[in-house]
């Protein structure tokens, strides 16, 4: 069932167990799974069936740090969640990204990619995706690595129909819970916002807030403000190790014969580090993506290489008389290091409509990173020149250390961390199973419980997770 | 400086600034101790470029 308000949803009479909020790729996962259960869910969501001015303005916010995109612009406020705008490119984690790395704090998963495996085949039916294919070693340090291009499902198109059938879940459009009140073992209820008023307080057994990377750590911060940490008992890493995938141009390849490696359908393909490569190296994990360079660009990067090797411009230059495809752009997305500085805040002068403060996001890049990015490229660029694949030219503001350039892509609109999984209290926020530290009835979804961020688009492992989540409820409520 | 560089030839003065650009194809190699020991397919860092030492011929 699906009602556009609150009023009408009260009206119904539904006797809820479980009330999630969110309707993205976790919040709507989680819904389908406990539905399938036979266990009676509602899931409130903040804003409409469509987009609105006036919903997504409850997204604004301010980040202190290095730049990032305006906070209402990464995401999206209204039925189906920031899956609105997914560009669909899927892979789940890599089974190192789940393992503790001695070089870097803070790394390491209580779980491993063992325990979302069994959810692969729910998440290749919601995300219509054909199997992934295994990772190819193209040297010791370097291996191709498949990111499938999914149809990039609209959770709220493609299971609005299905949610509105389905007699166990009720979907309560503009409704906007802004706060939760806990006692410090329980979440007892949930103060609502409703078509510009307060809508007053709403109850259920069991809550799951799935609001987003970013809006998960606000709902919680300012509940457990309001609660006097009765909704997070254990607050020392809530709203902290915030994480995204910083993007950047980083240089360009001549390749011997561009079908060498295996390309998707846009002439593009990904490069992973081995684990053995970032344990010597001691960076993070990074992809490299081929990007097939315009003609032009080509015949500059031929130029250029002839002042410094003339012979080889000259080999390349008749490679491009007999190819067109034979260069690429490569662009470097890469895992950062978890820090707990890098974290989101409550303002402290700024509120939105219904009155709770806005974020404030603190976000820099470390030296970890930094270094991540030059020996990322320079091991492919070793790699394709001793395979005699081809050859590298890395950008000069990565030789030689400039700043970041402010007019590129930055990051992947990926929001991570804030409310991580783990075993311990002061650095963490949800265990295993993604329940709040000390809380009977109180779970995150999405990838504010992520540990790590490794180098890949998160929806694929936010959805395994969200089928993970919604099965251990059904079992908890169930017993 | 002044008067080492006026005791130089024109041409030889000239010479040396057409030679300038390629002293930085030098920067980052160490001077092999004898050239027989080159390794053609060292892996050598230029301009940006990653390149095999043979690829500099």
């Amino acid at each position: 069932m699906i009602f556009d308000s609150y009023e009408a949803y009260r009206q119904a009479g539904f006797k809820p167990k479980v009330c999630i909020l969110g309707s993205g790729p976790a919040g709507t996962t989680i819904a389908r799974k406990l539905g399938a259960a036979g266990i009676p869910v509602v899931v409130l969501e903040a804003g409409s069936r469509e987009f609105s001015d006036e919903s997504q303005d409850f997204y604004r916010g301010k980040t202190v740090g290095d730049f990032y995109f305006d906070l209402d612009i990464t995401r999206l406020r209204f039925m189906g969640g920031s899956s609105n705008h997914w560009a669909g490119w899927c892979r789940v984690l890599d089974s190192q990204d789940f393992e503790p790395k001695a070089w870097a704090p803070d790394t390491g998963w209580p779980i491993s990619r063992a325990d979302i495996e069994p959810y692969l085949g729910e998440v290749h039916d919601i995300l219509e995706l054909p199997d992934f294919r295994p990772d190819v070693p193209v040297s010791d340090d370097i291996r191709w690595v498949q990111l499938i291009k999914s149809p990039a499902v609209r959770f709220g198109e493609k299971f609005a129909d299905e949610l509105d059938k389905n007699k166990n879940i009720a979907v309560v459009l503009n409704t906007y819970a802004t706060e939760l009140i806990g006692d410090g073992r329980r979440v007892t209820g949930a103060k609502l916002w409703s078509n510009g008023q307060d809508a007053g307080t709403f109850t259920a057994d069991y809550f799951v807030t799935c609001t987003g990377g970013l809006e998960n750590s606000r709902l919680l911060l300012w509940s457990n403000e309001r609660s006097n940490g009765g909704v997070v008992p254990n607050a020392a890493a809530l709203g902290r190790y915030w994480m995204e995938h910083p993007t950047f141009q980083g240089g360009n390849a001549i390749l011997a014969n561009y079908s060498e490696f295996e390309v998707d359908a846009s002439n593009e393909a990904f490069f992973s580090p081995t684990l053995v490569a970032m344990e010597r190296l001691q960076i993070m994990n990074f992809g490299i993506r081929l990007i097939e360079s315009p003609y032009p660009n080509v015949k500059k990067l031929i130029a250029d290489l002839a002042c410094t090797a003339p012979n080889m411009a000259e080999w390349m230059s008749t490679q491009l008389d007999q190819r067109l495809r034979c260069a690429a752009q490569l662009y470097v997305a890469w895992e950062q290091a978890p820090l707990a500085s890098n974290q989101i805040e409550l303002s402290k002068t700024d509120v939105d409509h219904a009155g709770v403060p806005r974020i404030e996001l603190h976000w820099k890049k470390s030296p970890l990173e930094r270094r991540t990015l030059l020996e990322g490229l320079r091991l492919f660029g070793t790699t394709l020149a001793q395979k005699n694949l081809g050859r590298v030219r890395i950008d000069e503001w990565i030789s030689n250390g400039g700043d970041y350039p402010t007019n590129e892509e930055t990051a992947g609109h990926h929001h991570m961390g804030g409310i991580r999984m783990g075993t311990d209290v002061l650095k963490s926020v949800v265990d295993a199973n993604c329940k709040v530290h000390g809380m009977d009835n109180l779970y995150v979804g999405g990838s504010s419980v992520f540990c790590t961020s490794g180098q890949c688009n998160p929806t694929t492992t936010i959805t395994a997770l969200a089928c993970r989540l919604g099965e251990h409820l059904s079992k908890v409520i169930a017993v | 400086m002044s008067r080492f560089i006026s005791k130089m030839s024109r041409r030889a003065i000239v010479q040396a600034l057409i030679a300038l650009p390629a002293l930085s194809l030098f920067r980052n190699q160490a001077a092999p101790a004898n050239p027989g020991e080159i390794d053609p397919d060292e892996i050598v860092e230029i301009n940006g470029w990653i390149l095999r030492r043979s690829d500099l011929a």
